[in-house]
């Protein structure tokens, strides 16, 4: 578990920085995704949640799903290229778990990688994240969760 | 010497044009293709859903449909809201980090009280309301959002010149619902243009250059007017036929009925208070809420203010969020105990409060 300003980062979950999202690998190959405390923290409380529909493949990068809060709209980008496989009812009825749970009840979609090893390669875990997390907090000038 | 950031006046347009430039436009500042902009711009009679709004939902669409008013579905989030010439639309597609902010809050409320800040060169006293309004003596004269893509943000606003208050009262569904002399007094009480606050509509010049003043200064840039590139053209060209699907009008669909607006009157002592609740019951939020009655509250904005700070509260914390607004605003209330704000929206919601004994 990482601690960057605050902000709670487990390190076994892999990381696309810049897009402030996880993945979490799952036994049956499966990928579930969702947003950082610290993506939380700069959006504030969440009161929507479009994710894209289950059966869509969504290319590494692209939005899987938008979120909005205070009236600002963000896409969540897929960390890899995959198929959707679903989606979280109860995000739908209460967008604010999201905030409350992010690497646990507040998960986005979940998804099946067409080529994990490939894609993964640029996504950061393990005891380099809270150093990446560190600079982009610094580039951005975040204070803290 | 300070940047030079793009001026941009996109003159009247048709919403479908309004929004597929929105796109593009964003998308290649994201792409780093384009340079900051502010962009100038205003509708045809069009209304505009938030991102997230079902247009089922929000808009008494045969009216609409009748009265020739466009409908299109913003990239940007907030509520529903009707446009038509009297109001112009001001947009700032900026890198994230050349605004040196990095929470979404605080970036709002920068823009918005720069924004405010031009708006007062016309002579009217405009000031930032959290979250996202701009309000002239607690009417509101200006709403907000924004979207974040990539490194790049979009953040949009209106500015009032002139309005047809009935207009919008019909072509949104929930306060078509109670189109009464009442209601449409109400939202003019809450509604304030700049026709009616220096009794004639500005010239459109000098309001975008109050604007440009106010930006210019407060960001430290200078603006210089420029069209669009010739990659913003190609990318508007994609965004034009998406946005003319269906499926974008409708990407977002819930069913009207999941959505209701419930009133509740009742007499406490010092006074008689109605409030009237759009709520959103799966999601138990509270969307909107206004107060009426004859109750004494001074100023009387302060119960704008409130309505303000309630717009999007968990209903979990209704009660919190009044004590607090009263704790940090100086608001006179006489013998009117503010908890009965919060106990009026209980009771149209239907769960009776609980009184402490």
């Amino acid at each position: 578990m990482a601690t960057v300003r605050g902000c709670n980062l487990p390190d076994d979950l892999y990381y696309n920085v810049e897009n402030n999202v996880w993945a979490r690998k799952e036994a049956d190959g499966t990928i579930t995704v969702g947003m950082t405390s610290y993506a939380c923290s700069l959006a504030g409380e969440i009161v929507s949640y479009t994710p894209k529909k289950v059966g869509k493949e969504i290319e590494q990068n692209k939005s899987v799903c938008t979120v909005e809060s205070g009236k600002w709209v963000g896409p969540v980008k897929a960390p890899v290229t995959g198929e959707v496989l679903a989606t979280n009812p109860d995000v739908a009825a209460k967008p604010g778990n999201i905030n409350a749970d992010p690497y646990g009840s507040g998960w986005l979609v979940k998804m099946k990688p067409s080529n994990w090893d490939g894609d993964s390669g640029g996504l950061v875990t393990g005891a380099g994240v809270a150093n990446a997390f560190e600079v982009k907090m610094n580039a951005d000038g975040f204070g803290g969760c | 010497m300070s940047q030079t950031w793009r001026l941009l006046d996109t003159g009247l347009r048709s919403a479908a044009h309004n929004i597929s430039l929105n796109r593009a436009l964003l998308e290649a500042r994201a792409a780093g293709e384009s340079p900051n902009t502010l962009r100038f711009l205003r509708f045809t009679p069009c209304a505009l859903l938030g991102y997230h709004q079902s247009a089922a939902q929000e808009l008494d669409l045969e009216y609409c449909q009748a009265q020739g008013i466009e409908v299109q579905r913003r990239i940007t989030g907030g509520g529903a809201i009707y446009f038509d010439p009297g109001q112009l639309g001001w947009e700032l597609y900026v890198g994230r980090r050349d605004l040196g902010l990095a929470d979404m809050e605080a970036i709002s409320r920068r823009l918005c009280e720069l924004a405010a800040s031009g708006m007062r060169g016309l002579g009217v006293d405009a000031r930032f309301r959290p979250r996202n309004d701009i309000e002239v003596a607690g009417r509101k004269i200006s709403g907000t959002g924004g979207i974040v893509e990539g490194d790049a943000l979009l953040f949009q606003g209106t500015l009032l010149l002139d309005f047809d208050v009935e207009r919008m009262l019909r072509v949104l569904r929930v306060s078509a619902e109670k189109l009464s002399d009442k209601a449409m007094a109400n939202a003019r009480e809450r509604i304030v243009t700049l026709r009616e606050l220096t009794g004639d509509v500005p010239a459109l010049s000098r309001v975008q250059e109050v604007l440009v003043e106010a930006f210019a200064e407060g960001l430290g840039v200078a603006f210089e007017p420029s069209g669009l590139i010739s990659e913003e053209e190609e990318r508007w060209g994609a965004a034009l036929q998406e946005v003319a699907q269906p499926g974008w009008i409708h990407l977002v669909e819930k069913p009207p009925a999941d959505r209701s607006l419930c009133h509740a009157t009742q007499k406490f002592p010092g006074g008689l208070v109605s409030a009237s609740v759009d709520f959103d019951a799966a999601g138990e939020r509270i969307k909107q809420v206004w107060f009426s009655g004859d109750f004494f509250v001074a100023p009387r904005r302060a119960v704008m203010d409130l309505e303000a700070a309630l717009r999007n509260t968990s209903l979990e914390r209704l009660e919190s969020t009044v004590a607090n607004f009263f704790a940090t605003h100086e608001v006179d209330c006489l013998q009117f105990d503010p908890v009965n704000f919060a106990r009026i929206v209980r009771q149209a919601l239907g769960v009776v409060p609980q009184v402490a004994a």
